[in-house]
C-alpha cells in the first residue's frame, strides 16, 4: 500500500521535473523580448525541476525500487517508455542538483548578455536538462536514442552559443561530427542486440553472449559510449568544446553531460551483458589508467583555466573507469562483495566530479566574467579582488586533488582499496596489473595536484598580471550562491561519506546483486571500511576534526607572532631589481615548465627565443619566448585520419552529378533493393 | 576511548620532541663527517625557540592563504604522527586513516606549502613550488608502490595492521621484496624531506634551491611552524621506513617495561637509519634537477621489482 | 644445528643475492659512468659467485666450487682490471651515450623483469618443503630477466667497450640459470665458456682499440661501411 504510494509519487514526481525542465525551456524563448522575466523563468523552473529531481532520485535510490512508464506513441518501436531504477536515479541526483547550482548561476551569468541570446540560451539550457533526464530513464533503444540526439544537438547549440569566434564555431563542428561518429557506433551496437534478441526493450536485452558476440558487443559500446565519455584517444573534442561553451554550459557539460557515456557503459556492460570475460575488465582499467594519466598530463600544460579544467574532466573520467574496470574483473571470477567495493568507488566518483568539477568550471566563469579572459598568464591577485570566487574555488581544487577531508578523498580512498584487495582475488600474474594500476592512480592524483595548485595559484595569487585583473570585480551574489551549492556538497560528501554510503547499495543490489555498505561503515558509523577483514579503514570526520583541532593549536604556538605589535609588512624579494612587479612572478608555463622537460617526450615541446640586444649581451632589449606543445592524438591520429577521409570523400563526388534524374534514379533503386531484401524469403 | 587519547597525547608529545632532535643529530652528524664541528645536536630546538620570538615580516602582497600555509603544513604533519605506529605497535588513531589517509594528507600540506609559496609573487616562490611539486608528484607512485608491497603481504592498508603483520615473520629482514621495497622508500624519502642528492636542505645558493626556495619569503613563528611540521614530516618518513620493515622492539602492550624497550628501540634505529641518511648525503653531489626523474624512475622500478618478486620468490 | 646449516637460512640468502643481482643490473642499465658500469659489473659477478657458493656448499658439490672460484677469478679481477685498463688507456669520454634516455630505458628493463617472470612462472613448480635439491629453483626468473636486460643493453648502447659489458652481464644470466637449475653444467663446457668469454673480452678489447684508432670514437653506429 505504502509502496504504491511512493511509487506513484515518484512517477508522478518525475513527470513534474519533466515539465518543470520543458516550461523552463519555453517559458525562456516565449520572453523573447523581456530579459528579466525570461530569466527568472530559466531559472526558477531548472532549480525546481532540479530540486524535485534530488528528491525523487533519492526517494528511489533509499526504496530502491523501479518505477516505468510506457506511453503507446502508435508509430512502430517507438513506445516512449521511461523507467527509473537505482542506477539511472544516482546520475538524476547529480543531474538534478547540478541542474540547480547552474540554474541559480546563470541567473546573475546571463544578466549581460541582451534579452534575445538569454532566451535562446535558457532555451537550450533547460532543453539540455531535460534531454538529460530522458537518457538517462529512457527504457527503449529507440527512445534512448532519440533523447541521445536532442542532448547531442541542443548541447551543441550551446557550444556554438558564442559563434561569433572562429574557434567556437570550429569546436561546435568538432564535437558534432564526434558525437555523430558515436552515436553510428551505438546504433550499431543496439542492432545487434536487437539481432540477438528481437526487441528494442532494454528489459529484454539482458543476454549472456558468445564470446565473439561479446566482444562485438565490447566494443562498439566502448567506442560509443567512449567518445561522450572522452576516454583517451576519443577525447579530442572535450577539450575543444567545453572551454568555448558559456561557463554555466561547461559547468553542465564537463559536470553530467560526460556522465551519459558511464552511464552507457555502465548499463550495458552491468546490466545487460552477462558475466564479462577477464579481458574486458582489463581493457576498461587500461583505459582508465591512461585516460587518467594523459588527461591529467595535459591538464598541467594548460594555460588556458578552462582548458585545464576540461582535460581534468578526462583525468576523473580515468579514474571512474579505473574503479569499473576493477568491478568488472571482481564480477568475473565472481567475487561480488569486491565488485561492490570497487563499483561503490567509482559510482562515489560519478556524483563527486559532478560537483567539484561544475563548482570549478562556475568558478572559472567567474573569473572570466570579472576579468575578461581565460588566460592564466593574463591573471593574478584576483584573491583579494574576488575573495569568495576564490574560496570557493580553493575548495574545488582541494577536493578533486582528492585531498582529505573532502569528497575527492572518499571516492579515491575506495578505488585504491578495490585496486589492493584485486592483487589477492587470483593467483595468476593477472593480479600484478593491480597494484601497478594503484602506483598510476597515485601519479595521476599527485600531477592532479600539481595541476590545482598552478590553476589557484597561478590565477588568484600574487600580484595581477594584466589590467583586466588589475580591475577584476566579484560576482554577482547569484553566482556566488550558484558555487556555493557544490562547494557545500563537496564537503558533505567528505565528511558525511559513512551517512551517504548506504545509498549506494541499491545500486549494487541491482547491478550485483549485493548489499554491502553494511560493511563499509563501521564504528557508529564514523569509520569507513574496504569491506576486508583487517582491510584499511579510514574516517573522515575524525580527520576534519582533528585538522581543525591541529590547526587552533598551531595558531596557539604562533600565537606570539600572530599579535599584531610583532609583525610587519615588507616588500617580498624582488632579486635586488628595483621593486617586485608582476613580471618577476613565476607565470603558468614556467610552473609546468620542469614536467613539460620531464615528459619531453610525450608533449615534444618547442621553443623559439628571440633577443634583441641594445649595448650589453647580457641585457637584451626585449625577448620573444614561444613555446609550443605538439598535440600528440591531433597530429597523429586523427589528421591522417581525417585526410584520407577527405581524400576518399573527394572521389566520391563523381557520383555526386548534381542533376535531378540522378538522385531520383538513386532513390529509386534504393527502393528496390531495399524491397528486393525485404521480400526474401 | 580514555586509552586512545592517552596514547595520541603520548604520541604527540614525543613527535613534537623528538623530531627537531633528529634533525639535529643529522645535522650533527654530517658536520663531523665532513670534519666540521657542527652546532650540537639541540639546535634545532634553540633554532625554534628563537623562531617563535621574533618579528615576522609579511610580503605586502601576500594574502590568507601565505598564513595559511604555515598552519595546515603543521597541522597535517602532526595528525599524520598519530596515525603512524612509533613505538606501540598500535597506532594511537590507527583506526582512523592507513597509509592511504598519511600519504593524502601530506599532500595536502604540500598542496597549501606549494600556495604560500606562490602567494608573496617573488620569483623564486614560483620556482620552489614548481620543483617542490614536480619532484614530489614523481615520488609518489613509487612511494606507493614500495607501500602496497608491505600492504599487500599484510593485506591491509592500516598500518597498525602492516606492523603487527610484519613481527610475525621470522628472517623477514632478508626476504628480498622487503630490501628492495626498503630502497625504494629510501629514496622516497631522500626525495620528500629534501636532502642531497635530490635537494640541499643547507642551500640558499638561488639556482639550486627547491624547498628552501619555497620558504624564502617566511620568518618568525610560520617559519618555525613550517621547520617544525617538516621536522615532524621526516621523523614520520623515517618511522615508517624503521617500522615497517625491522618492527623490532615495537611493544604490543601498554606497560612500562615494553614501553621503555619499544622507545629505547625506536630511538636506536632512528640514528642508524640518520646515519644512513648522513652517509648518503656526504658521499653523493647534488643532482641536476632534470636528473631527479633518473632517480626516481630508479625507485619506482626497485618498487616494481619488489613488488614482483612477492610474486615467485 | 647452527642456522647456517639450515636449508632456509640458505634459500632466503640465495633468494636475497639474486634480488641484489637484478638490481646491480638495473643499475647497470641506469648508470652513466663507464668505469662505475665496470665495477657494477664486477660487484655483479661477485654476487654471483656467492650464490654458486652457497648452492655448492647445501648440495654438497664441489665442481660448483670450481665455477664459482673460476667466476671470481675472471669475472670480478681479471675482466674488469682489464677494461679499466683499457678505459684508461685509450682515452675516451667517461659517459655512456645509450640510444634511449635513462629514465625510460630503467622502466624498460622493469618491463623486461616482468617478462622475465612471467616466462619462469611456466616452470614454476613450488614443492612442499624446501630440500637441498629444489635449492635455487627461484632463481630462474632472475636468470632469465639478467639476460632480456643484457640484451636490451647492447642493442640500447654505442660503445663497443660497453656492450661488452653488456654481453658479459648477459652471459652472467646463463651463468645463474645453469648453476640455479642443473647445479651447474659439466664442469668442461663450463671451462669452455669462461674460456671463450675470456677470448671473446680480449679480441673485442684489442678492437675497440683498433676502432678508437682508426675512428676517433668508439661509437659503433659509426661502423656502418665495410671496409676492405
Amino acid at each position: 500500500m505504502l509502496e504504491g504510494l511512493i511509487a506513484t509519487l515518484i512517477a508522478n514526481g518525475w513527470v513534474a521535473v519533466l515539465l518543470a525542465y520543458a516550461a523552463g525551456s519555453m517559458g525562456s524563448i516565449l520572453c523573447l523580448r523581456t530579459a528579466s522575466l525570461g530569466r527568472l523563468l530559466s531559472t526558477g523552473f531548472g532549480v525546481a525541476g532540479g530540486l524535485l529531481q534530488v528528491w525523487v532520485s533519492l526517494a528511489t535510490i533509499l526504496e530502491g525500487n523501479t518505477v516505468s512508464w510506457a506511453v503507446p506513441s502508435g508509430v512502430p518501436f517507438l513506445d516512449i517508455g521511461l523507467r527509473l531504477d537505482p542506477l539511472s536515479a544516482i546520475f538524476t541526483l547529480a543531474l538534478g542538483a547540478v541542474a540547480i547550482a547552474v540554474s541559480v548561476y546563470s541567473f546573475g551569468y546571463t544578466s549581460a548578455l541582451t534579452a534575445g541570446r538569454s532566451a535562446i540560451l535558457g532555451f537550450f539550457f533547460n532543453l539540455e536538462l531535460l534531454s538529460l533526464s530522458l537518457v538517462f530513464t529512457a527504457s527503449n533503444a529507440f527512445f534512448f536514442l532519440i533523447a541521445w540526439e536532442v542532448m547531442a544537438l541542443s548541447a551543441y547549440c550551446l557550444v556554438s552559443f558564442e559563434h561569433h569566434r572562429e574557434a567556437t564555431r570550429d569546436a561546435g563542428i568538432l564535437f558534432f561530427v564526434m558525437s555523430h561518429v558515436g552515436t553510428g557506433f551505438l546504433i550499431a551496437g543496439f542492432l545487434v542486440l536487437h539481432s540477438m534478441t528481437g526487441s528494442f526493450e532494454f528489459a529484454n536485452f539482458h543476454v549472456t553472449p558468445a564470446p565473439l558476440q561479446y566482444g562485438a558487443l565490447f566494443s562498439l559500446f566502448l567506442l560509443g559510449f567512449g567518445v561522450k565519455a572522452g576516454i583517451v584517444p576519443l577525447h579530442i573534442w572535450l577539450p575543444a568544446a567545453h572551454p568555448v561553451a558559456p561557463s554555466n554550459v561547461s559547468a553542465l557539460m564537463s559536470g553530467i553531460v560526460v556522465k551519459t557515456g558511464i552511464y552507457g557503459l555502465l548499463r550495458v556492460y552491468f546490466d545487460f551483458l552477462g558475466k564479462p570475460p577477464q579481458w574486458a575488465a582489463l581493457v576498461i582499467l587500461a583505459v582508465g589508467v591512461s585516460s587518467g594519466l594523459l588527461g591529467v598530463l595535459y591538464a598541467l600544460i594548460e594555460k588556458d583555466l578552462k582548458r585545464l579544467l576540461a582535460y581534468s574532466t578526462i583525468e576523473n573520467v580515468g579514474i571512474i573507469l579505473m574503479g569499473m574496470g576493477a568491478s568488472l574483473f571482481f564480477s568475473s571470477i565472481s567475487k561480488p562483495g569486491l565488485a561492490a567495493l570497487a563499483l561503490a568507488g567509482a559510482l562515489a566518483h560519478i556524483v563527486n566530479h559532478a560537483m567539484f568539477k561544475t563548482l570549478l568550471f562556475l568558478g572559472a566563469g567567474s573569473v572570466l566574467h570579472g576579468t575578461g579572459t581565460r588566460d592564466m598568464e593574463r591573471m593574478g591577485g584576483l584573491l583579494r579582488r574576488m575573495p569568495a570566487t576564490a574560496i570557493l574555488f580553493l575548495i574545488g581544487a582541494v577536493a578533486i586533488s582528492g585531498f582529505p577531508p573532502l569528497n575527492g578523498f572518499v571516492s579515491e580512498w575506495f578505488t585504491y582499496q578495490a585496486l589492493l584487495a584485486g592483487f589477492g582475488s587470483t593467483p595468476s600474474l593477472t593480479k600484478l596489473v593491480f597494484p601497478v594500476a594503484g602506483a598510476l592512480l597515485a601519479l595521476t592524483g599527485a600531477l592532479a595536484a600539481t595541476a590545482f595548485v598552478k590553476a589557484f595559484g597561478i590565477s588568484f595569487l600574487a600580484l595581477p598580471r594584466s589590467s583586466e585583473s588589475e580591475h577584476a570585480h566579484e560576482s554577482h551574489w547569484t553566482m556566488l550562491v550558484g558555487m556555493a551549492i557544490p562547494a557545500l556538497s563537496c564537503v558533505a560528501l567528505g565528511v558525511g561519506a559513512t551517512w551517504l554510503l548506504p545509498a549506494l547499495d541499491s545500486v549494487t543490489a541491482q547491478l550485483l546483486g549485493v548489499r554491502s555498505s553494511a560493511s563499509f561503515v563501521t564504528s557508529h558509523g564514523l569509520v569507513l571500511n574496504s569491506g576486508a577483514l583487517h582491510g584499511g579503514t579510514v574516517s573522515i570526520p575524525m580527520i576534519a576534526i582533528l585538522l581543525i583541532l591541529l590547526s587552533l593549536t598551531a595558531i596557539l604556538i604562533g600565537s606570539a607572532g600572530f599579535r599584531r605589535a610583532n609583525r610587519r609588512t615588507g616588500p617580498a624579494w624582488d632579486c635586488g631589481l628595483p621593486g617586485l612587479t608582476a613580471e618577476n612572478e613565476y607565470t603558468a608555463t614556467a610552473f609546468s615548465k620542469p614536467l613539460r622537460m620531464i615528459f619531453a617526450a610525450l608533449y615534444q615541446p618547442k621553443r623559439e627565443i628571440q633577443q634583441q640586444f641594445d649595448i650589453s649581451p647580457y641585457y637584451p632589449k626585449s625577448v620573444l619566448f614561444e613555446s609550443e606543445v605538439e598535440q600528440t592524438f591531433e597530429s597523429r591520429l586523427y589528421k591522417p585520419l581525417k585526410d584520407k577521409v577527405l581524400e576518399r570523400a573527394n572521389r566520391l563526388r563523381a557520383i555526386q552529378a548534381g542533376s535531378i534524374h540522378a538522385y531520383l534514379a538513386y532513390i529509386f533503386l534504393t527502393l528496390v533493393a531495399l524491397l528486393l531484401f525485404g521480400a526474401r524469403p | 576511548m580514555s586509552k586512545m587519547l592517552l596514547a595520541s597525547i603520548f604520541q604527540l608529545i614525543l613527535l613534537l620532541c623528538i623530531s627537531p632532535l633528529i634533525s639535529g643529530i643529522i645535522k650533527t652528524l654530517k658536520a663531523r663527517l665532513q670534519m666540521r664541528r657542527g652546532p650540537g645536536i639541540f639546535q634545532p630546538y634553540r633554532d625554534l625557540n628563537k623562531l617563535l620570538r621574533k618579528q615576522m615580516v609579511i610580503p605586502e602582497t601576500a594574502s590568507w592563504i601565505f598564513a595559511a600555509a604555515p598552519i595546515m603544513v603543521f597541522a597535517t604533519s602532526v595528525l599524520v604522527g598519530l596515525l603512524v605506529p612509533m613505538i606501540t605497535a598500535e597506532a594511537p588513531l590507527s583506526l582512523f586513516g592507513g597509509v592511504l589517509a598519511v600519504v593524502y594528507l601530506l599532500g595536502l600540506g604540500r598542496f597549501f606549502l606549494a600556495l604560500g609559496g606562490l602567494d608573496a609573487g617573488s620569483s623564486f616562490g614560483g620556482l620552489g613550488s614548481s620543483r617542490e611539486m614536480t619532484i614530489s608528484a614523481l615520488a609518489e607512485p613509487a612511494m606507493m608502490l614500495a607501500i602496497f608491497t608491505v600492504a599487500l603481504s599484510a593485506s591491509s592498508t592500516n598500518l597498525s595492521e602492516v606492523v603487527r603483520g610484519a613481527i610475525g615473520q621470522s628472517w623477514r629482514f632478508l626476504v628480498p621484496s622487503q630490501m628492495l621495497a626498503f630502497a625504494a622508500l629510501f629514496i622516497v624519502l631522500i626525495a620528500e624531506t629534501g636532502r642531497i642528492p635530490v635537494d640541499n636542505p643547507a642551500t640558499h645558493l638561488e639556482l639550486t634551491m627547491i624547498h628552501e626556495a619555497m620558504i624564502l619569503e617566511y620568518s618568525g613563528p610560520y617559519l618555525a611552524l613550517i621547520e617544525w611540521g617538516a621536522a615532524v614530516k621526516q621523523l614520520i618518513l623515517m618511522t615508517l621506513l624503521i617500522n615497517i620493515f625491522y618492527p623490532f622492539g615495537l611493544s604490543l602492550e601498554w606497560n612500562a617495561a615494553s614501553l621503555a624497550i619499544g622507545c629505547g628501540s625506536y630511538l636506536l634505529k632512528l640514528v642508524i637509519l640518520s646515519v644512513l641518511i648522513v652517509l648518503v648525503e656526504t658521499t653523493n653531489a647534488k643532482m641536476r634537477l632534470f636528473r631527479v626523474p633518473e632517480l626516481l624512475a630508479v625507485a619506482f622500478v626497485l618498487g616494481a621489482l619488489a613488488l614482483i618478486s612477492t610474486f615467485l620468490f | 644445528m647452527y642456522f647456517y646449516q639450515d636449508t632456509q637460512f640458505g634459500e632466503r640468502m640465495i633468494t636475497l643475492m639474486a634480488a641484489l643481482v637484478l638490481v646491480l643490473q638495473i643499475a647497470m642499465v641506469g648508470q652513466r659512468w663507464l668505469v662505475t658500469n665496470i665495477r657494477v659489473f664486477a660487484a655483479q659477478s661477485f654476487l654471483l659467485a656467492c650464490i654458486a657458493n652457497t648452492i655448492a656448499y647445501y648440495n654438497h658439490a664441489p665442481h660448483i666450487y670450481i665455477a664459482a672460484a673460476l667466476t671470481f677469478l675472471v669475472k670480478v679481477v681479471f675482466v674488469p682490471i682489464l677494461m679499466e685498463r683499457l678505459v684508461a688507456k685509450i682515452d675516451i669520454r667517461q659517459e655512456i651515450e645509450p640510444l634511449i634516455n635513462i629514465p625510460i630505458s630503467i622502466l624498460i628493463a622493469g618491463g623486461l623483469t616482468l617478462v622475465g617472470y612471467v616466462v619462469a612462472e611456466s616452470f614454476y613448480h613450488p614443492k612442499e618443503g624446501i630440500s637441498p635439491a629444489t635449492l635455487g629453483h627461484n632463481t630462474l626468473a632472475v636468470a632469465i630477466s639478467l639476460f632480456l636486460i643484457g640484451f636490451f643493453m647492447m642493442i640500447n648502447r654505442r660503445k663497443a667497450l660497453t656492450q661488452v659489458l653488456a654481453l658479459l652481464s648477459l652471459e652472467n644470466g646463463l651463468f645463474l640459470a645453469a648453476i640455479s637449475l642443473t647445479y651447474g653444467m659439466p664442469l668442461i663446457v663450463e671451462l669452455g665458456v669462461f674460456f671463450d668469454l675470456l677470448v671473446a673480452t680480449m679480441v673485442l678489447g684489442i678492437l675497440v682499440y683498433r676502432i678508437r684508432e682508426t675512428f676517433d670514437s668508439m661509437d659503433v653506429s659509426q661502423l656502418r661501411r665495410l671496409r676492405g
